[in-house]
């Protein structure tokens, strides 16, 4: 074997070009990601001026100012509530329909599974119209309580087919031993069942979560000064007379923290998280 | 399962059980889906309900209900002569036609060169979904941040190479160009993850055989990779499409439609003519318009991948 020698030292020099190569596409990738934090820890005055970045710059002055800023602690708190109440009730909610998905052969079924993933990719600009008119009618534009039941709207036929894989790929056996046994069918849910399927709702309430977390159009139109979310505090940021891009890039950075976090640990999931039931298995 | 073998032979009163069990089958599939459906109800459908017939009224948003006026068609009828209304649905094509195609093709050449192992290999291919995630009014900041005269990095890099110093954001087709771009920047690595799991899906045994048979990289690639990726890319770019459809808050906080109605896409020109222009009837005909392309485009790929089915047949398997 004598070409084997010097097929190998050719991989390895492909491979180190490509590496190369990736590398740069990676750094280009995330250049914009990394100039957002940076600017979080510059002052305006050097990030106006087209200063080149210098490690002196370094300050924690705009997010002393953003923490500080009420608009933005208000949106913050907002945004983790309503985060965790639609999250919540979506995971409830859409798992007992999952597992009525997963389990029962009825009429209409794929009917009603399919028009779950058909809701999940409406614009929303279709419902928002709808929902300010019917919210305003009951007193529920800029509350908690409406905005929480508008990110519920999409969150719930999302968890819907996150879950059903999950569910699709536990035994049957569990839940008919349980039945026998005498439990009820609600009894094998919420005894048996959910907590064999809890990894799948923890990845399926992480995702809710980020949907809500990420969600800028319902908070911007459904919620005015008491309910409004940070996303529409750091637009907010954005629009006064002088740009104080410091400070939007300090609590971009704080909203980016969950965001990160989540999808590095959520590597295996990534994927159905994303697509959630449009892709096939 | 030794245990539902024993009891289903010995235990009479077990037999009963799953007898009652079978019985109460038939209401048991609604109660669990009930809650489902009455969220689905309240919050997509009667609001989808309410805005087919907020649409047939020229209906005044700051005047309340009571001055409202049925007007039958007539606001699909006043759309089809706007001309702002033409506009956005051009630049929202436009929007889709360029940014995705462009997308497609940078993310399935990255899933070809990184779909091996080298050296940091695993990092960049997670790190690479980052800007996936990122909240999209931020990418529109950051971009909005990126293309600034004078102290943009972008503008900086370009007149460092000796370019001119652009205003892409006020600048109609700068502008234009500027959210594509945005969006290309967010969404690639989308596709690129998409069809990176299909690459690795594919059986290496086929690869190896074709190159036993003196197929190079093209052969390869045109008659094996790319017909086997094809419902992949198809299923890829219908759910790009699906988003790219309803894309807002990231070409609201770049540009808020501007400079002029040079970014106005759809969402955003519905928007307008809701809370800006006060028009609630127009804006609605606007929002059933884009709902039924959407419910063609959602159905499309529903059917084309009916996951229901494939899940049942893995977990028979």
């Amino acid at each position: 074997m004598m070409g084997t020698p010097r097929k190998r030292t050719r991989k390895i020099i492909v491979n180190s070009i490509i590496a190369i190569v990736a590398f740069l596409v990676l750094a280009i990738e995330l250049y914009p990601i990394a100039i957002t934090v940076l600017n979080g820890f510059r002052r305006d005055i050097n990030i106006l001026s087209g200063q080149p970045f210098q490690l002196k710059q370094l300050t924690l002055r705009s997010y002393q100012l953003v923490l500080k800023n009420a608009g933005f602690q208000l949106g913050m708190k907002n945004s983790i509530i309503i985060g965790i109440l639609s999250t919540g009730i979506s995971v409830l909610i859409g798992a007992m329909a999952s597992y009525g998905i997963a389990r029962f052969h009825f009429r209409g079924r794929n009917g009603l599974a399919y028009s779950f993933l058909v809701f999940r990719m409406l614009p929303q600009i279709s419902l928002v119209i709808s929902l300010y008119l019917m919210f305003s009618a009951v007193g529920l534009r800029d509350t908690i309580g409406g905005i929480t039941l508008a990110h519920t709207s999409f969150n719930v036929p999302y968890v819907i087919w996150l879950l059903l894989p999950f569910f699709t790929a536990v035994d049957k056996a569990y839940e008919e031993a349980a039945m026998v046994d005498g439990c009820t069918r609600s009894g094998v849910f919420f005894k048996i069942f959910l907590p064999i399927v809890a990894p799948g709702l923890v990845v399926g309430a992480v995702f809710a979560f980020l949907n809500s977390w990420n969600e800028f159009m319902y908070a911007l139109i459904l919620t005015g000064v008491k309910a409004k979310t940070a996303p529409v505090a750091i637009n907010g940021l954005l629009g006064g007379e002088t740009l104080t891009w410091g400070q939007a890039c300090a609590a971009g950075t704080i909203m980016l923290i969950p965001v990160f976090i989540f999808t590095l640990g959520m590597q295996k999931f990534l994927i159905r998280g994303i697509t959630a039931g449009g892709v096939k298995g | 399962m030794r245990r539902i073998m024993s009891s289903r032979t010995q235990n009479t009163k077990s037999r009963d059980a799953l007898q009652n069990s079978r019985k109460a089958r038939g209401r048991a599939p609604f109660l669990f889906l009930a809650p489902a459906i009455i969220v689905v109800f309240a919050v997509l459908i009667f609001p989808i309900i309410f805005s087919l017939f907020v649409s047939t009224y020229d209906w005044p948003l700051s005047q309340g209900a009571g001055a409202r006026s049925f007007v039958g068609f007539g606001n699909y009828i006043a759309l089809t002569k706007d001309p702002e209304f033409w506009n956005s649905l051009k630049l929202q094509l436009g929007f889709i036609f360029l940014a995705i195609p462009i997308e497609l093709v940078v993310g399935f050449a990255a899933a070809l060169l990184l779909n091996r192992e080298f050296f940091g290999s695993r990092v960049v291919r997670s790190l690479l979904l980052l800007p996936v995630f990122f909240l999209p009014i931020l990418s529109g900041m950051t971009w909005r941040f990126m293309l600034q005269p004078r102290y943009g990095p972008l503008n900086a890099l370009i007149v460092r190479l000796g370019g001119p110093e652009i205003s892409w954001l006020g600048n109609p087709i700068y502008a234009y160009i500027a959210i594509i771009l945005q969006d290309i920047w967010r969404m690639w690595p989308f596709m690129f993850m998409l069809l990176y799991a299909g690459l690795t899906a594919i059986p290496q045994e086929l690869m190896e055989a074709a190159e036993i048979d003196g197929a190079g990289f093209w052969r390869k690639l045109g008659s094996l990779t790319i017909p086997l990726l094809t419902p992949t890319i198809l299923t890829a770019v219908l759910l790009r499409i699906i988003d790219a459809l309803r894309v807002f808050s990231e070409v609201y906080v770049m540009t808020e439609g501007g400079p002029g109605s040079a970014t106005m896409l759809f969402s955003l020109y519905t928007q307008r003519q809701a809370f800006g222009y006060q028009k609630v009837g127009m804006a609605s005909a606007m929002a059933i318009f884009l709902l039924i392309i959407s419910i063609v485009f959602a159905l499309t790929l529903v059917r084309k991948n009916m996951s229901l089915d494939v899940l049942e047949e893995k977990a028979g398997a």
